[in-house]
């Protein structure tokens, strides 16, 4: 039987992406992504990025957690949000439920303004929608049981691991 | 903290290679990144100074390919071994599923082993982990040097749980894919 520390099912899925889909179109940004604290893209709606996502996730985790730690020294409890200004390309970055990142990525079509309005609410509505999804991990753990995927998910794995990584 | 998406059919585990500075952790990924097939690995990222020492992380993601329906992904991350950073090793240690400890086999590095390990114990209880409770294999890398610890010894003082061990030479490559093979196997036996 094969369970995460958490687990993201279809029905969350797809509300956590029409939020973020509804947030593009109303911020006019270009892209938006959800990104586990622990650096695990959770999710990437719009237009595709040119780049490496899976990595752009690990160091925009590391960006937030560098920059919680500069909070705490400065005496905030945390800088929830974060903005990174390019002349062309500028990214908003805010942390919801204490457990997930929403990044925004924009260009010049869109001000800062507008962007940080929309992902505020949207970033309500994903709340909402991560709160009921921890709880229902956290408290039925039953039902989360008879969706795990059995021990052949761990031999085919070993046996991927095994071809895989050689010399 | 491993994440299973059942909606895009995806599984992320995150192993954390940790060890004083110096002691190979960067090259045990530098080889792993050389070695597999291109297909199975993503971007290596290394936030390092302008000497090469690590700053803040390496990071290489590893694709198992479909298993049973799900895209399998391993994302390896190194601290800095620097004793200095510890904030920063704090931070990459958060949602860990597995740890290679890479120890440095050099007599006069077997102090360094001993102060990073303790410190690892540390960290880990800042994120209410113990080393029992989390896949851990210990690697003693350099063995082909001249004034080397024997493995009685580091096993006495490094591993008193007994957790699997390899001797290494991550240069040449030398026990990098055991070590690895056998630390995705344990954090998948916990997913289990």
């Amino acid at each position: 039987m094969v369970k995460g520390n958490w687990a993201l099912f279809e029905e969350d899925f797809w509300s956590l992406n029409t939020i973020l889909q509804n947030l593009i179109q109303s911020s006019s940004a270009k892209s938006v992504m959800l990104i586990d604290k622990t650096g695990q893209l959770i999710s990437s709606i719009g237009e595709p990025p040119g780049f490496d996502v899976t990595s752009f996730s690990s160091l925009a985790a590391a960006d937030f957690a560098a920059n919680q730690q500069l909070a705490e020294m400065v005496g905030e409890m945390d800088f929830a949000t974060l903005v990174h200004q390019g002349q062309n390309e500028s990214m908003y970055l805010s942390l919801i439920a204490n457990r997930v990142i929403l990044v925004v990525l924009f260009d010049r079509k869109t001000s800062l303004g507008l962007v940080r309005l929309k992902a505020r609410r949207g970033g309500e509505e994903l709340l909402a929608v991560l709160n009921k999804l921890f709880d229902k991990l956290q408290y039925k753990n039953e039902d989360l049981s008879a969706t795990t995927l059995g021990a052949e998910f761990t031999a085919e794995a070993e046996s991927e691991i095994d071809s895989l990584f050689k010399e | 903290m491993s994440l299973i998406n059942y909606s895009s059919r995806e599984i992320n585990c995150k192993i954390v290679y940790y060890g004083p500075g110096l002691c190979g952790k960067t090259t045990n990924l530098q080889h792993i990144y050389s070695r597999v097939p291109q297909e199975t690995r993503g971007k290596m990222i290394s936030l390092a100074t302008e000497m090469d020492r690590t700053l803040f992380f390496d990071f290489l993601p590893l694709e198992l390919g479909q298993i049973r329906g799900f895209r399998t992904r391993f994302h390896l991350y190194t601290v800095p071994g620097q004793v200095y950073y510890n904030a920063s090793r704090k931070l990459i240690l958060k949602g860990v599923d597995g740890i290679v400890f890479v120890a440095d086999s050099q007599i006069d590095r077997f102090e360094a082993n001993v102060e990073s390990y303790m410190n690892m114990l540390d960290n880990l209880t800042e994120h209410d982990l113990t080393i029992e409770k989390i896949p851990f294999v210990m690697q003693y890398n350099k063995r082909d040097l001249p004034r080397v610890v024997p493995i009685d010894d580091l096993e006495r003082e490094l591993n008193p749980r007994k957790a699997p061990y390899f001797e290494a030479v991550a240069l040449r490559g030398t026990g990098v894919f055991d070590t690895l093979k056998v630390a995705c196997k344990l954090v998948l036996k916990t997913l289990g």
